[in-house]
């Protein structure tokens, strides 16, 4: 007869030994959420082990399905995957209300401010921001003055990043109103996540993220220049090397557009046209992924080997739509940024639903004192660059470091802000053995043709690194799943 | 809904080619490593160089055709463009570009096949593993062509892909059959020329197929005939091009893509060349003559496509 085992004692609840260390948490709130309830019960009866072992196969998965981004050394092509946590970050429907409306008026804030700079200047002329911060602007496009778009769109399509400061509240940091990118992985994590936990979701109402294709078809249809009744759309991509790839094979295949690059397309007349099996034929709406200076060698970058000589022209002459359209990088330029919340009282006549991160503009004498005095305290960010890159966070800066920066900004001033460091939230995240909290932000996508669409929930970004405020997958970031509970 | 935009025409064509390229190659090295051990001198490594007229290329990089090197050759050099290696990852290359015009399940197979050829090492080509290296291929590319079959949406790019592989798939053909030929006739001991003529059915999966039309004695002739006419053999030379000239009419009337003289031209001649035959009297040079210019008119007619499709 055998001996019946000692039993093993059940596994400690997955969150059991979860600490937030004083953060907001998106799962746990400062003391329990009451909508991440049934969640958290349901994570609390999965162990490490086995989540280490569901995590694993959504990796390969990932792997499999090639939604990866490929790094190219001389010899070969690496394909990387970018990190998946398998735990996801919840919003409550308040949550997404407050971030639904919110982003829509900052998009109809950015689109009047667009029309207006390139049209009558009413903001610089009231003073409602100086000029020479507009006017001044490497991605101030002077061409664009007097071109007319589409239902007054500029940009159609737009990735607001937001973070939650330490009591919860939600904070724009930036907006992405040129190519922003990542909403694949917003739809690939869902379906990710439904594989690898069925039973996680199972029962629990989460917004769709399914149709975005077919929103963007919309709105791209809606912007298109008028008289056409029936468009072609394209989207427009630098090609299989780009590290967003993925991303543009996705999104036409979704919207069933054609995946063009520069080379396919030739000018005629004005018009513009793609190379068929059944010779040239007319295209009438460009969903672009492709930098302002590289889209016209005519107009722009003379070295551009991505673009389409003639498309400028054809452009200006309504012949074809950009989305986005040309020279809206000045508003999302980061000093730009610091006036947003003016911007959107001077032509909503609204006060801003989603705040900004209190900023310090350095190219202004009082904002520049100010950076210095605290330089070791404040985040300071360089405005003309992307990716997180330039980055200094005071109170984690070397001496060596923070002297560097002194010198920097006293040679330099305008091309840098200051911001308070936000003390940015957390959401449980596996890593390696243990349920850690990681900071996240959130980049939720909204669409307009003739009226603005968000996608509910958004990409979240979290930075894997423990203690890391930065997010960009370039700098060690991954993503999660973002649900938004209906 | 808009045509299918030049540049895919082409990568899809060249994705249905590497791949067929590749079977057939993997196949090739497995029949001539397996079956080629019961010839008295050895497996013929030589005979492979010369199915793809890779002699000369060959010898400028390599000192000797020792069986090693000439695997290496085919299977892991990217360096040559017909290796297995260089044309899977060029298959998977084209297919990167016009992933949003194939099935996810395609892509994904191709992917997973294209990542398990990329560890293919030395190890893979001893005499105890090259069979089964050789056989991860050729059901990596049968595979993808299964779920093609079940998957592929019957549109334009389809068809490039059918023609693409078509187009391949007749070339491997008319090479095996012309490399094999001379020793067909010129092996006068019966038992060497049977092991001969299953060595070359083998090489395009056509043993059984010509065993049962062909039961008891065969001929060399009847052996050509049925790799270059058998209208049920889907290898066959004659049944590849009847799929091509299909393919080609699909685009003009079903896809509305334009007639081009061109590649008209170019196929009747191929279409001429293979109904005239190779002559009854069939020698290995007169047979090498046709051959030679069955594959010229293939090429012929890959680069009319080119022109009037791709650009």
């Amino acid at each position: 007869m055998k001996h019946a085992a000692t039993p093993k004692p059940a596994p400690p609840p997955l969150l059991s030994e979860y600490d937030a260390n004083d953060f907001y948490c998106e799962i746990m709130g400062l003391d329990g959420l009451p909508h991440t309830q049934d969640i958290r019960n349901r994570l609390n009866a999965l162990d490490v082990p086995a989540m280490r072992q569901r995590a694993r196969s959504a990796e390969q998965e990932l792997f499999d399905l090639g939604i990866t981004f490929t790094v190219y050394s001389d010899r070969d092509a690496i394909d990387r995957v970018l990190p998946f946590d398998v735990i996801p970050r919840v919003l409550s429907p308040d949550d997404w209300n407050t971030i639904e409306t919110g982003v829509k008026q900052r998009v109809a804030a950015l689109n009047a401010f667009l029309h207006d700079i390139y049209h009558d200047q009413h903001v610089l002329k009231d003073g409602i921001i100086p000029a020479e911060l507009v006017l001044g602007n490497d991605d101030f496009r002077e061409e664009m003055c007097g071109v007319h778009v589409p239902q007054g769109t500029y940009v159609h399509i737009c990735g607001t990043d937001i973070v939650r400061d330490e009591k919860g509240a939600f904070r724009v940091l930036e907006d992405n109103a040129r190519c922003p990118s990542g909403v694949s992985y917003v739809i690939e994590n869902r379906h990710l996540m439904m594989r690898a936990f069925p039973d996680l979701a199972d029962g629990i109402s989460i917004a769709d993220v399914d149709s975005y294709g077919a929103q963007l078809a919309r709105a791209m249809a809606a912007v298109a220049p008028r008289g056409v009744s029936y468009p072609t759309v394209v989207l427009l991509s630098p090609g299989v090397y780009n590290s967003a790839y993925f991303e543009h094979v996705y999104l036409a295949r979704e919207m069933g557009a054609p995946l063009v690059e520069g080379q396919d397309l030739i000018v005629e007349n004005d018009k513009v046209y793609m190379r068929t099996t059944n010779g040239l034929e007319e295209v009438h709406v460009i969903y672009r992924r492709i930098d302002d200076a590289f889209l016209d060698p005519e107009a722009f970058r003379p070295d551009s080997m991505l673009g389409v000589p003639g498309l400028f022209t054809a452009y200006r002459k309504g012949n074809v739509t950009l989305a986005n359209a040309i020279g809206t990088g000045v508003a999302d330029d980061k000093a730009v940024y610091a006036y947003m919340p003016r911007i959107i009282r001077y032509y909503l006549n609204e006060d801003p639903i989603l705040e900004n991160v209190p900023t310090n503009i350095c190219r202004e004498s009082e904002g520049l004192k100010l950076t210095l005095d605290k330089l070791d305290q404040l985040v300071t960010k360089p405005v003309g660059e992307a990716g997180g890159y330039g980055v200094v966070i005071g109170p984690r800066a070397s001496k060596r470091e923070l002297r560097e920066l002194r010198a920097k900004l006293k040679k330099d001033p305008a091309n840098y802000i200051s911001q308070p460091m936000v003390r940015l939230s957390v959401c449980p995240t596996l890593v390696g053995r243990a349920i850690e909290p990681r900071h996240v932000d959130l980049r939720p996508f909204a669409l307009t043709g003739d009226s603005t669409w968000v996608l509910p929930g958004g990409l979240t970004r979290v930075a894997l690194k423990r203690g890391s405020l930065v997010v960009n997958s370039s700098q060690g970031g991954g993503s999660k799943d973002t649900w938004v509970l209906v | 809904m808009s045509s299918l935009l030049a540049r895919f025409a082409g990568n899809i064509f060249w994705l249905g080619r590497y791949l067929e390229r590749a079977e057939n190659i993997a196949r090739i090295l497995h029949i001539n490593e397996t079956y080629g051990r019961d010839d008295p001198q050895g497996p013929d490594w030589r005979r492979v160089l010369r199915l793809y007229s890779d002699e000369q290329r060959f010898l400028e990089a390599h000192d000797d055709t020792s069986p090693p090197s000439v695997l290496r050759f085919y299977v892991l050099d990217r360096n040559n463009p017909s290796s297995i290696a260089a044309a899977i990852a060029a298959a998977r290359e084209n297919a990167r570009s016009v992933r949003h015009l194939i099935s996810t399940e395609m892509w994904t197979q191709l992917n997973i096949f294209a990542s398990e050829v990329r560890t293919l090492g030395q190890r893979d080509l001893r005499v105890n593993t090259l069979s089964s290296a050789a056989n991860l291929v050729v059901t990596g590319c049968q595979t993808f062509e299964g779920i093609a079959e079940g998957t592929f949406f019957r549109g334009e790019p389809w068809c490039f892909y059918q023609i693409g592989k078509y187009i391949e798939r007749a070339d491997q053909t008319t090479r095996v059959l012309d490399i094999s030929f001379d020793r067909l006739l010129l092996d006068k001991d019966d038992a060497i020329a049977l092991v001969q003529w299953n060595l070359l059915l083998r090489s395009v999966s056509a043993y059984h197929a010509y065993r049962s039309r062909h039961p008891g004695i065969s001929r060399p002739h009847d052996i050509a005939a049925f790799l270059l006419y058998d209208s049920e053999f889907p290898r066959a030379v004659a049944l590849c091009v009847q799929r091509l000239t299909e393919r080609l009419q699909d685009i003009e009337t079903r896809h509305g893509s334009r007639r081009d003289a061109g590649v008209e031209t170019a196929r009747r001649a191929l279409e001429f060349s293979l109904e005239t035959g190779p002559g009854s009297e069939l020698t290995p040079d007169r047979l090498h003559g046709f051959l030679d210019g069955l594959q010229v008119e293939l090429g012929n007619v890959s680069s009319a496509i080119r022109q009037a499709y791709f650009v």
